[in-house]
């Protein structure tokens, strides 16, 4: 039979300037390679031990090994989907600061005078330190003092709610203290969508008497599609990471921990109460609830994503 | 040629990174060590304030002056007492703890079992130091024989004893024309409530009360009338949760009562809007808490300008006026190389005189804290009290009947003290607004958290076994 014997390929020996070229490409790569390896592959593999095991900090963790005994006590535990929940009830502000971040951008989308200045204003919140506004926040929403009880009673006559205190009204005042937060970025992404989208687009639609909302919802709206899809994307990925934003505004997780999110239920297992092996099954849980909810939508851009070419 | 020397830079560059990352990773020894004329180098961590942060240099200086034929240095570092926990289980997973550390009640039997503490008690006896002068019942909390604390080595020594003390507004006293509260005979529960009610007012006619006569702080302030109903939140062994026993659910209404019924507290809301603490600083609250670390910011005009003094909490069915006390101390690091002088270093920060002196403000007039020192504390403390060098209470006893246990005064560690964490009791108070703003009776509030608490207690206990 005519077999052809594969021919070992032939160890080339590298040139010199190869070599040279080889090794500079290396060095390059070094430093963010190691840096990876020492600062997120070696934490992910050791919290994924420590996850297996009923370390507490100070203790061994490789004589304390469970096997997936956190991973199992964590799907009854009620204050874990307690606090997911909370998480992702925070998320509705994700949506609502997409609606005002592009009303608002649409809006400065224009040559006006003082545009400048108002870009600058509303992207104030998003540079401030966050404790900083937090802080600043916790005194608007001031029972007695606030600014917005305040309104409410000039307004009403009657007394606002105990907007931290309450079960309900602290959920509102976290999405209300994060769409203002979050509320920039919005709009600085969404207005550069905007300039992005060419003109000629519009002027043939009018031609052919499309109304103002048809405008929006053929061009305009596709057309910001990829920004929405980002801010989605980076929304999420944050939401479910929320956590310095309740330790300043409701130190104590809330009433019945309403206002606690998964991290911060987390943080709270791991340095409040020594149980670093189930804190780290949780902080799994919760990366790959991420990558999951992160996989779904990149899944479904396709159908909903459009990109102008 | 320049390639070459780029490239050896290069690889020295990674090999240097690569040392400082596996000397981060800790060989099992304490970042201090031995210079090269023998003398140690020592590093200790603590919490405090600026002003207590001022005095521990101080005193280490001359920990350091007074040893400087042993002693290179000494590495200080200081956090807040928010983070030093999560610093300190850092340092212990790293295996580089300093030499000497803060060490708490609840933390001694653990630090020890897992190899982080060492004895000190060999090192006394060999320096000859001695700890006849400090309060027993605290160095006790030290004290730990590999399976019960309080009997065997000791682990630690007190950084301070911390008492949290009743206090009252003269002031408004005054104002209202009610004789003050004796520290020898507390007001029966009735009585306070009654007194209370004086106090609680409308003063500038709004139509809101504006003036009340106590404000009750439920992680700090509850404890006091459980414990003097003759409950606890715990059995004996602290493994069971009792919050469901009659006298338990009695101190709680009573408690409760103080808002809900008698309404001689701010509401749950009000205390949402400027918390109890702030009331009490502005005048608006008869009664409030005083620790011992409070004192000198009450003394001082700007922070609180009132006259004031120390009292009781009121009694319940024990007849007993019963609050918290709370202790830390330092520990020596069993990885250390320097465990003797680490101990001298201790000892010092602990019992040394001249530093009691400091943080008690006897000679700086600003009391941070009781003496550690019997004898200073029965001598030159109240010398200085009475003579006025040390602005301070004249009811200076309250501190020390509690501690000591003194007649009908009782002071008790909190029960988490006792137990591997707190989440049990964090549970508890997670949700007890919902009773004083009367969503919900005690009955119904004990049925609900008291399976969640055992499910947390015995956690806890579970981790540690």
């Amino acid at each position: 039979m005519g077999e052809t014997q594969l021919e070992k390929p032939v160890k080339k020996k590298m040139s010199k300037s190869a070599f040279r070229e080889h090794c500079w490409g290396l060095a390059f790569v070094a430093p963010p390679f190691i840096g990876f390896c020492i600062f997120m592959a070696f934490p992910i593999v050791f919290a994924f031990i420590a996850s297996l095991t009923k370390w507490n900090g100070m203790n061994n963790m490789f004589d304390n090994f469970v096997g997936l005994r956190n991973y199992i006590n964590l799907m009854t535990d009620a204050k874990f989907w307690k606090v997911l929940l909370n998480t992702v009830i925070y998320m509705l502000g994700i949506p609502l600061g997409m609606i005002l971040g592009i009303v608002i951008a649409m809006g400065m989308n224009r040559k006006i005078r003082g545009i400048k200045v108002l870009r600058t204003m509303y992207y104030i919140p998003v540079i401030s330190s966050l404790v900083a506004v937090a802080i600043l926040w916790m005194w608007v929403f001031n029972y007695d003092y606030g600014l917005l009880n305040s309104i409410i009673k000039t307004l009403t006559g009657q007394h606002g709610p105990n907007w931290l205190g309450d079960e309900f009204w602290v959920k509102v005042s976290m999405i209300i203290f994060m769409t203002w937060k979050g509320l920039g970025t919005s709009i600085i992404l969404y207005l550069s969508g905007l300039q992005s989208i060419p003109k000629d687009y519009y002027e043939a639609a009018k031609i052919d008497g499309a109304s103002g909302w048809n405008l929006f919802k053929n061009i305009t709206w596709p057309l910001v599609s990829p920004v929405t899809f980002y801010l989605l994307i980076t929304g999420m990925i944050g939401g479910f990471q929320v956590f310095v934003e309740v330790l300043v505004m409701v130190p104590s997780g809330g009433l019945n921990y309403s206002a606690a999110t998964v991290v911060f239920y987390l943080y709270d297992k791991a340095f409040s109460n020594n149980q670093m092996g189930y804190a780290s099954a949780m902080a799994f849980i919760l990366a790959i609830v991420i990558f999951i909810i992160t996989a779904i939508n990149f899944v479904g851009q396709d159908k909903w994503v459009k990109t102008i070419d | 040629m320049k390639l070459k020397k780029m490239l050896a830079l290069g690889m020295l560059t990674v090999m240097a990174v690569s040392a400082v990352l596996t000397g981060c990773g800790g060989g099992g020894s304490s970042s201090s060590g031995s210079s090269s004329d023998g003398k140690a180098t020592l590093s200790i961590f603590v919490y405090g304030n600026e002003q207590e942060q001022a005095i521990y240099t101080d005193m280490i200086n001359q920990f350091k002056e007074a040893h400087a034929d042993e002693v290179a240095d000494i590495e200080v570092q200081y956090s807040t007492k928010d983070d030093y926990g999560t610093t300190l289980t850092g340092m212990m997973t790293a295996k580089d703890l300093p030499d000497v550390y803060y060490i708490g009640p609840e933390t001694v039997s653990q630090y020890v079992d897992n190899g982080y503490a060492a004895s000190l008690t060999p090192y006394l006896e060999e320096l000859g130091l001695d700890t006849s002068d400090l309060m027993q019942d605290i160095l006790n909390f030290y004290r730990y024989d590999g399976t019960t604390t309080g009997q065997g080595d000791l682990y630690g020594l007190p950084h301070d004893a911390s008492v949290f003390a009743y206090a009252y507004n003269k002031d408004l006293f005054d104002k209202e024309g009610i004789p003050y509260p004796d520290p020898e005979n507390p007001y029966t529960y009735d009585e306070f409530v009654e007194v209370c009610k004086q106090f609680t007012k409308d003063t500038d006619s709004d139509g809101e009360i504006d003036q009340w006569g106590c404000g009750a702080a439920n992680a700090f302030m509850l404890y006091q009338y459980i414990w003097s109903n003759g409950a606890s939140f715990l059995s004996d062994d602290y493994k069971t949760v009792t919050i469901d026993t009659p006298e338990f659910k009695e101190g709680l209404q009573k408690y409760i009562d103080l808002t809900l019924t008698h309404k001689v507290t701010p509401t749950v809301e009000q205390d949402a809007s400027l918390g109890v603490y702030q009331r009490w600083l502005a005048g608006q609250e008869a009664f409030y808490a005083c620790g011992t670390w409070d004192v000198a910011a009450f003394m001082d005009d700007e922070t609180f300008p009132f006259e004031w003094d120390l009292c009781a909490y009121p009694t319940l069915s024990t007849g007993k006026t019963a609050t918290w006390c709370g202790t830390v101390g330092y520990a020596v690091s069993a990885l250390s190389d320097n465990q003797k002088l680490a101990t001298e270093l201790a000892y010092w920060m602990s019992a040394d005189t001249e530093g009691n002196k400091q943080l008690s403000g006897i000679t700086t007039g600003q009391s941070i804290q009781l003496p550690n020192l019997v004898s200073l504390a029965d001598g030159e403390f109240r010398d200085a009290i009475n003579d006025g060098s040390l602005p301070f209470p004249s009811n200076v006893d309250v501190f020390f009947n509690y501690l000591n246990g003194t007649g009908d005064y009782e002071g008790r560690m909190m029960e988490s003290t006792y137990t591997p964490n707190a989440e049990w009791a964090d549970i508890f108070f997670e949700g007890l607004d919902n009773v004083k703003n009367g969503s919900m009776t005690v009955d119904e509030y004990v049925a609900q958290v008291q399976p969640q608490m055992q499910d947390a207690l015995d956690n806890a206990w579970e981790s540690v076994e």
